[in-house]
C-alpha cells in the first residue's frame, strides 16, 4: 500500500512538472515574438522593457522556465496586461466558484445515482430499472446548453424564482443564500449529466457484482438484502464509478463554462474564455497551468480512495 | 421418519430459459440421518449442484420451478420465502462453496466476513464474535489465525480461503453441512487435508454432511451412504460399501472404472464414459443413460427403468440389465 502511494507520488510529480513545461512553453509556441504576443503588435517600448525583465525573456530558454516555474511556486503567475491585475489573484477569485459548483453538483448526482443505480440493479430489466435506463438515456441526450436554458425559462422566468436567472451570482461570502439560489440551477445542469454517468455505471456493476459467487454464499449465511447490497455488492462495484468520477470531476474544473458563460457565473470556465477573447495570454497560461495541475490532483485522489475501497489495485 | 434431519421427497428442480424447459433435477427422493454423511456423485451437469441449492433453496428465484418436498429438521424448504430460509440458513444448513477463489468476498477482510455471520445471526457483539471467529479459525487450522483475521481473501492460498469459506459455514453450527464438490479448486496435496479436516469437524460439532463431488475415491472412506446421480435423477443410492463392492448398474461401473487407482500400472489408460451427458432438454424417453451403454437392450431404449431395491437393505438401482447382484467385486477404494 505504502509502495504503492510512493510509486503514484512520483508519478504525479512528473506529471506535474511536464505540464509546467508545457504550460510555460504555451507562450513560446505561439508565432511571433513572446512580448508581443502578450502585449500585442501596438505595445509601448516601455511595456515590452518591464516585460521582458518579468519574464526574462532576453535570457537562454531554460533559464527562463526556471525564472518562471520560481515565481509560480511563489504564488506569482505574472501581471495580467489587459486588466492590470494579478493573474493569481484573478484565479483566486474565480477558483472557489468552480469548486462549489463541482461539489453542489457531485453531492447531488451521487446522491441520486447511488440508491437509484442499486434499486435499479437489484431487477434487472424490471419496472423501476426500465423506467430509470430509458429516463436516463433520454437525460444524456440532452446537451447542457438546452437544459439550462429550459431551466431558466420555467424557473426563473415563467414562476419567477428569484436569484436564479443569468447575472445573479453574487460570492458566497457576501450573502451565501443569494449564492447558493444562484448557484442552484448551474448545479443541477450539471449534476444530470453526472448522474446519468454515475448512474448507468454503477447499476452495471452492482448487476455484475450481484452474480458472483460471493454473493450467493453472503445470502446462505442468512444476511438481510439490504445488508448483502450495501455491505458485499456495492464496495466492489464502485470502482468503475470512483474512476469515472475523477475524470468527470477534473473535466467539470473549468468545463462548466458554458452553464457559466450562459449565467454570467465568473468561474474559471468564464474567465479563461474572457482571457482567450481578449488574448489575455497570461491569465490564459495561468488556468491552463492551474487546471491541468487541478485534474491530476483529482485523479490521484480517486485513484488513492479507489486504492482503499479495493485492496486488490494496491497489490502488485 | 421424525429422526430423520433432511427428508427429500420427488423434488424437481425446472429451469426455464430461452432454449426450452431443463429439468436440471428430475424427482429425487432421499434422507439423510443426524451426524451421517452422505456422498453425491456424477459427472459435470448431473444436477449435483442444483440438488444442493435447491435443498437449501438458494436457487435465485425467477425462471426455476421447484415442486416435491424437501424437509429440513421438519421445516419445509420448498416454496419457502427468502425470510423463511434466512432463518435457517447458516443455524440449519450452510454450505462450503466450490471455489474458493470466487466464493468470498475479494475486499472485505476474512475477520469480518466470518464475524458478520456471528454478529447479525446470533447477535454477538463485536468483541465476542472477533474472539470466536479466532476460535473458527486455529479449528479449521489456519496458522497465526490472529494475524490471518485482518488479511483480504487475495493474501491467502487457495488451500486456506477454503478453510476461511469452512469456518464461515460453521460459525453458527448448522446441522446441516453441505460440501459442494469443496476440493475441486484445490492442489490434489490440499484436496485431503480439507476432506480429513470435514471428516474430523463432522464428528466434533455433531453435524450431517452432504459431500458432493464427481470423484469416487473422495466420498469413498468419508461416507456412509452413497447417491449416483445422472441426468438429474437417482440411478443407484446405497451404502457406501454396496456402491463400490456390490455396485449393479452399469453407470456405477463406468464411474468406477474410470477413477485412477494407485495400484493401477503406469501408463495404464483410465478407462472413460463413451459420448457425453445427455441434453436436459431432449431427454431419450428410455433410460437416459442408454445412449452411452454398451449394454443397452432395445427396452433400455424404449422404457425408462424405475428404483428397485437390490439385495442389501437401502441399496437401491435403476437398471433394465444390471450387473449380476455378486461378480461386480473388482474396484475399491484407492
Amino acid at each position: 500500500m505504502l509502495k504503492y502511494m510512493v510509486r503514484r507520488l512520483v508519478m504525479l510529480v512528473g506529471i506535474v512538472f511536464v505540464i509546467s513545461v508545457g504550460s510555460f512553453y504555451l507562450i513560446h509556441l505561439l508565432p511571433g515574438d513572446p512580448a508581443t504576443v502578450i502585449l500585442g503588435t501596438g505595445a509601448s517600448p516601455a511595456n515590452r522593457a518591464i516585460l521582458y525583465k518579468q519574464l526574462g525573456l532576453n535570457k537562454p530558454i531554460i533559464e527562463q522556465y526556471f525564472i518562471w516555474i520560481g515565481n509560480v511556486l511563489h504564488g506569482n503567475l505574472g501581471t495580467s496586461f489587459i486588466s492590470q491585475t494579478s493573474v493569481a489573484s484573478t484565479i483566486r477569485t474565480a477558483f472557489p466558484i468552480d469548486l462549489e459548483l463541482i461539489i453542489l453538483s457531485q453531492v447531488l448526482a451521487f446522491a441520486a445515482a447511488i440508491p437509484l443505480a442499486m434499486r435499479s440493479a437489484r431487477k434487472p430489466n424490471g419496472f423501476l430499472d426500465r423506467v430509470l435506463s430509458a429516463g436516463s438515456f433520454t437525460l444524456l441526450s440532452i446537451p447542457p446548453f438546452i437544459i439550462i436554458v429550459l431551466l431558466v425559462l420555467f424557473i426563473s422566468i415563467k414562476l419567477g424564482v428569484n436569484n436564479t436567472g443569468p447575472s445573479s451570482f453574487v460570492p458566497f461570502t457576501s450573502d451565501w443564500v443569494i449564492n447558493l439560489e444562484s448557484l442552484s440551477l448551474p448545479a443541477f445542469t450539471l449534476a444530470i449529466a453526472s448522474f446519468v454517468v454515475y448512474f448507468r455505471i454503477l447499476r452495471s456493476d452492482m448487476i455484475a457484482t450481484l452474480q458472483e459467487e460471493f454473493i450467493t454464499m453472503a445470502r446462505s449465511k442468512g444476511l438481510s438484502r439490504r445488508r448483502i447490497m450495501w455491505r458485499h455488492a456495492f464496495r466492489p462495484s464502485s470502482v468503475a464509478l470512483l474512476g469515472t468520477a475523477g475524470v468527470n470531476i477534473g473535466g467539470l474544473l473549468a468545463g462548466s463554462f458554458v452553464v457559466q458563460y450562459l449565467l454570467g457565473i465568473p468561474g474559471l470556465g468564464y474567465t479563461l474564455i474572457a482571457g482567450i477573447a481578449s488574448s489575455d495570454y497570461l491569465l490564459v497560461q495561468g488556468i491552463v497551468l492551474v487546471v491541468s495541475v487541478g485534474v491530476v490532483l483529482i485523479n490521484f485522489f480517486f485513484d488513492f480512495i479507489i486504492s482503499l475501497v479495493d485492496p486488490r489495485i494496491s497489490r502488485e | 421418519m421424525t429422526d430423520r434431519l433432511l427428508v427429500v421427497e420427488n423434488l424437481r428442480t425446472t429451469f426455464r430459459t430461452v432454449s426450452g424447459v431443463i429439468p436440471a433435477v428430475g424427482g429425487v427422493s432421499f434422507d439423510l440421518g443426524a451426524n451421517e454423511t452422505l456422498g453425491i456423485v456424477g459427472e459435470s451437469g448431473s444436477g449435483k449442484t442444483v440438488l444442493a441449492r435447491t435443498i437449501m433453496g438458494l436457487q435465485p428465484r425467477t425462471n426455476i420451478e421447484v415442486s416435491g418436498s424437501v424437509l429440513l429438521n421438519g421445516q419445509q424448504v420448498v416454496g419457502a420465502s427468502e425470510r423463511v430460509m434466512r432463518e435457517m440458513w447458516a443455524t440449519q444448513v450452510a454450505m462450503v462453496f466450490q471455489d474458493p477463489m470466487t466464493s468470498l468476498n475479494p475486499v472485505m477482510r476474512i475477520g469480518r466476513q466470518i464475524d458478520e455471520t456471528l454478529r447479525v445471526r446470533l447477535g454477538m457483539d463485536r468483541r465476542a464474535a472477533r474472539a470466536r471467529a479466532i476460535e473458527l479459525l486455529n479449528m479449521v487450522g489456519i496458522p497465526s489465525a490472529e494475524a490471518r483475521y485482518r488479511a483480504f481473501p487475495t493474501e491467502l492460498s487457495g488451500g486456506m480461503r477454503q478453510r476461511v469459506v469452512i469456518a464461515t459455514a460453521l460459525a453458527c453450527s448448522p446441522k446441516l453441512l453441505i460440501a459442494d464438490e469443496p476440493t475441486t479448486g484445490l492442489d490434489v496435496t490440499i484436496q485431503s487435508q480439507i476432506l480429513n479436516l470435514l471428516d474430523s469437524l463432522k464428528q466434533q460439532l455433531d453435524m450431517s454432511v452432504i459431500l458432493i463431488t464427481h470423484d469416487l475415491g473422495v466420498v469413498a472412506t468419508r461416507t456412509s451412504r452413497i447417491i449416483v446421480m445422472y441426468a438429474g435423477q437417482i440411478v443407484e443410492m446405497g451404502a457406501t460399501r454396496d456402491i463400490f463392492h456390490h455396485h449393479r448398474m452399469r453407470y456405477t461401473r463406468a464411474l468406477l472404472d474410470s477413477s485412477p487407482k494407485v495400484a493401477n500400472p503406469s501408463h495404464t489408460r483410465l478407462a472413460v464414459i463413451p459420448g457425453r451427458p445427455p441434453n436436459l432438454s431432449t431427454l431419450p424417453p428410455g433410460c437416459h443413460f442408454a445412449p452411452r451403454c454398451a449394454f443397452a437392450t432395445e427396452q433400455c431404449h424404449r422404457e425408462r427403468p424405475t428404483l428397485q431395491a437390490a439385495d442389501s437393505p437401502g441399496h437401491v438401482f435403476a437398471c433394465w440389465n444390471p450387473l449380476a447382484a455378486s461378480t461386480n467385486e473388482g474396484d475399491s477404494t484407492r
